[in-house]
């Protein structure tokens, strides 16, 4: 298979608090990767690192084929689009200049400043200036500036936090159009919600270990108990091993009319969490 | 170095230059300040004065722009943003001492214009003029990097200008010769670059150019703690 990011027991310290333990990991070509965790569990050192603002500890990374030496190169660094939650623009000039020293260092067309203010819904207000945009128009003018030079490799460090669901929406959509056209990103959330909705694979973040790492869905099944849950009109709550030869039984009672509401107990990536990691996500 | 990326800099930093009220200001007041000698003093304009206005053109312009700049920058955290884009370090630091330079160059003109003053300029104050700008540039990058925010930067700068802009100004203090203060504020950039247009001194360039490399080692150093964030 063809890795985008190839992670080998990678380590990294500030003095004597270790941030990231032995961590290895793959990051497949087109893949969305998510790592979730809660604040301080080492995302953004993750990040950083791959992005090469960091120098690892100890191990070894591969990103794009690059070795760590290669990834502080204007090789590398044109390869890669970085947004951040502390990420920022301009504020004095308009969109279009935000965007236009963009494309000048990345030696893109100017015309492409309009084909992606299309795509994040902001083409009528390329001239407005920075400052007066509201918070939610602003980080997507960032992911414009992120997305224009069309990355190969997405670092989305907290992309949607503070934005309210209306944006929040409206920038998964964008990174999902971009994911099928082929950029793998690799994001950190601690939004459960995010990582469930956007991620091929999620990986569960906490004191610098990656505890546990899969589909979403994979993740929340086997943390299952593998009961449905059958509530009835007369109020009564009968729970049934998820089995096939208990499928009778709930055809029984379908038939019944009895059934009122029927669900299985897959727990959210949330509580997946905070039973791997007796930590709770938003803490 | 990548030209197109340096100008793509320049370009985006001069058009937020003159949307920047407080970096606007600064060439405003060394050309008032030549209005200002120009109708004070009739025929007869001190060597001394010329040089204050030079001073101030390069700690007041050359320094405050650029270090105000390199403090927003990093303050607001574009820098990061310009520093994972290829341009290099190299690029961002040429593209902004452009605008300085600009600006600096541009104020400098109108200034010497207004006191109708060129016969002060031999050779060797050409020279020294511009390993002058290239030390004010370096200094300010150096303290716009150290500085944490743009409030702090604009604090440094007071001392900046009335230690190195205004030190030709300490010979009126009347000190006697050899006294530790006038031999510190008369080996300081601005004070040689006056000495090369008095006496045509060759030895003043050699010191500027000890400046020169005493404010690169700063920059430098600066630079190095804002590299990365380990």
């Amino acid at each position: 298979m063809d890795y985008v990011i190839n992670i080998n027991n990678l380590s990294k310290s500030y003095g004597n608090t270790q941030a990231l333990k032995n961590i290895t990991l793959q990051v497949p070509k087109g893949q969305i990767f998510g790592l979730l965790g809660p604040s301080g569990s080492g995302k953004t050192t993750m990040i950083k690192t791959l992005t090469g603002e960091l120098k690892k500890t100890t191990g070894e990374i591969q990103v794009l084929s690059m070795a760590e030496e290669q990834l502080s190169t204007p090789n590398y660094k044109a390869k890669i689009g970085v947004l951040s939650d502390n990420s920022a623009l301009y504020e004095r000039l308009s969109i279009y200049d935000n965007l236009k020293l963009t494309c000048k260092l990345y030696d893109v067309s100017l015309n492409e400043i309009d084909t992606i203010l299309e795509k994040v819904n902001l083409i009528d207000d390329k001239k407005k200036v920075v400052s007066k945009l509201s918070k939610g128009m602003k980080q997507r003018v960032m992911l414009a500036r992120t997305l224009i030079h069309k990355p190969d490799l997405l670092f989305l460090d907290e992309p949607t936090s503070a934005l309210d669901p209306g944006n929040v929406d409206k920038i998964h959509q964008i990174l999902r159009e971009l994911n099928e056209e082929g950029t793998t990103i690799f994001l950190s959330t601690h939004n459960m919600e995010e990582a469930t909705n956007l991620c091929d694979c999620v990986g569960l973040l906490y004191k610098g270990i990656i505890q546990e790492m899969d589909h979403p869905d994979h993740l929340r099944y086997q943390h299952s108990t593998n009961q449905f849950e059958v509530e009835t009109h007369d109020g009564e709550l009968i729970k049934i091993e998820n089995k096939p030869e208990n499928s009778g039984q709930i055809e029984q009672l379908i038939a019944s009319g009895r059934v009122k509401r029927m669900y299985t107990d897959d727990p959210t990536l949330g509580e997946v969490f905070l039973k791997v990691t007796g930590k709770d996500l938003g803490s | 170095m990548n030209t197109k990326r340096v100008l793509a800099i320049f370009e985006k930093d001069i058009k937020d230059f003159f949307k920047n009220t407080s970096l606007i200001i600064m060439p405003i007041v060394p050309i008032f300040l030549a209005i200002f000698y120009n109708a004070l003093f009739d025929d007869f304009i001190p060597l001394f004065t010329i040089f204050i206005i030079i001073g101030m053109v390069f700690a007041g312009v050359t320094s405050y722009c650029i270090m105000i700049m390199m403090a927003e920058e990093k303050e607001k955290n574009t820098l990061r943003t310009l520093m994972m884009s290829p341009a290099s370090f190299l690029d961002i630091i040429v593209g902004k001492s452009l605008v300085a330079t600009v600006m600096t160059v541009l104020t400098l003109l109108i200034s010497l214009l207004i006191l109708d003053f060129y016969h002060i300029f031999n050779i060797q104050t050409i020279l020294g003029s511009v390993l002058s700008l290239l030390f004010f540039i370096l200094l300010g990058i150096g303290i716009g990097l150290f500085a944490k925010s743009v409030a702090t930067a604009s604090v440094y700068i007071m001392p900046i200008i009335f230690i190195f802009g205004f030190s030709p100004m300490f010979d009126l203090f009347g000190l006697e010769e050899g006294h530790f203060v006038n031999v510190i504020f008369d080996n300081l950039p601005v004070s040689l670059l006056m000495h090369t247009s008095e006496d045509g001194s060759w030895m003043a360039l050699i010191l500027i150019t000890i400046w020169v490399v005493v404010a690169y080692l700063f920059a430098l150093f600066s630079y190095n703690k804002n590299k990365n964030d380990d």
